[in-house]
């Protein structure tokens, strides 16, 4: 029934199998809450749940000063040795080594 | 196009350029590799626009499903549909009419 060849090889049939190629790899991750994750995928499931290592967190806060209502952007930056990860919040998955 | 459901029509999409619009506001343009029934989808040669501009690209993407996803094909020639669609997202470079 699948009659279109998949375009990254035999290895990917379904979105899921790009994560499963990504084991033992260093991705990326974004997250609700303008959260972004870099590190090593040891383990996951099919919510996306996931269990990451050597990892470091960027979080994108926005200050608002209220006198001036200015937006100020500044980035939070957090590293764990080891991060389980509730597939809920994942937005996107990547292997960063092929990101631009 | 004739495609009767929509894993036909989301079968016929496979391997051509889309647009993947998240409820967030954030679209990612690529070639859709392929995607499931949870509409988890993996996209390829990504770009992530916000606002329309590109803020980042990726080689392979993975957008879990349960993000809001709504697929839109991106044509060479754009039909007036495609660009409906597109403009009602677009804050740049398309007219809103």
């Amino acid at each position: 029934m699948e009659d279109h060849a998949p375009l990254e090889g035999p290895g990917i049939e379904e979105p899921l199998d790009l994560v499963k190629l990504s084991l033992d790899e260093r991705i990326y991750v974004k997250l609700r809450g303008d959260r972004e994750l870099r590190g090593k995928l040891h383990a996951y499931d099919g919510h996306l749940n996931m269990v990451l290592g050597d990892v470091e967190e960027t979080i994108t806060v926005v200050d608002v000063n209220e006198d001036t209502m200015e937006e100020v952007v500044r980035t939070v930056r957090r590293n764990c040795e080891m991060l389980f990860v509730r597939g809920d919040g994942v937005i996107l998955v990547s292997p960063p080594s092929r990101s631009a | 196009m004739e495609s009767q459901n929509t894993q036909d029509f989301t079968g016929f999409l496979i391997g051509r350029p889309v647009i993947v619009k998240l409820n967030s506001g954030v679209d990612y343009r690529g070639i859709l590799a392929c995607l499931d029934g949870y509409m988890n989808i993996a996209l390829e040669q990504t770009e992530e626009l916000v606002n329309g501009q590109v803020k980042n690209q990726y080689g392979d993407t993975f957008i879990r499903g349960n993000n809001g996803n709504q697929t839109q094909q991106q044509r060479e020639r754009r039909d007036a549909f495609y660009h409906r669609l597109y403009a009602s997202h677009s804050h740049n470079n398309r007219q809103n009419h």
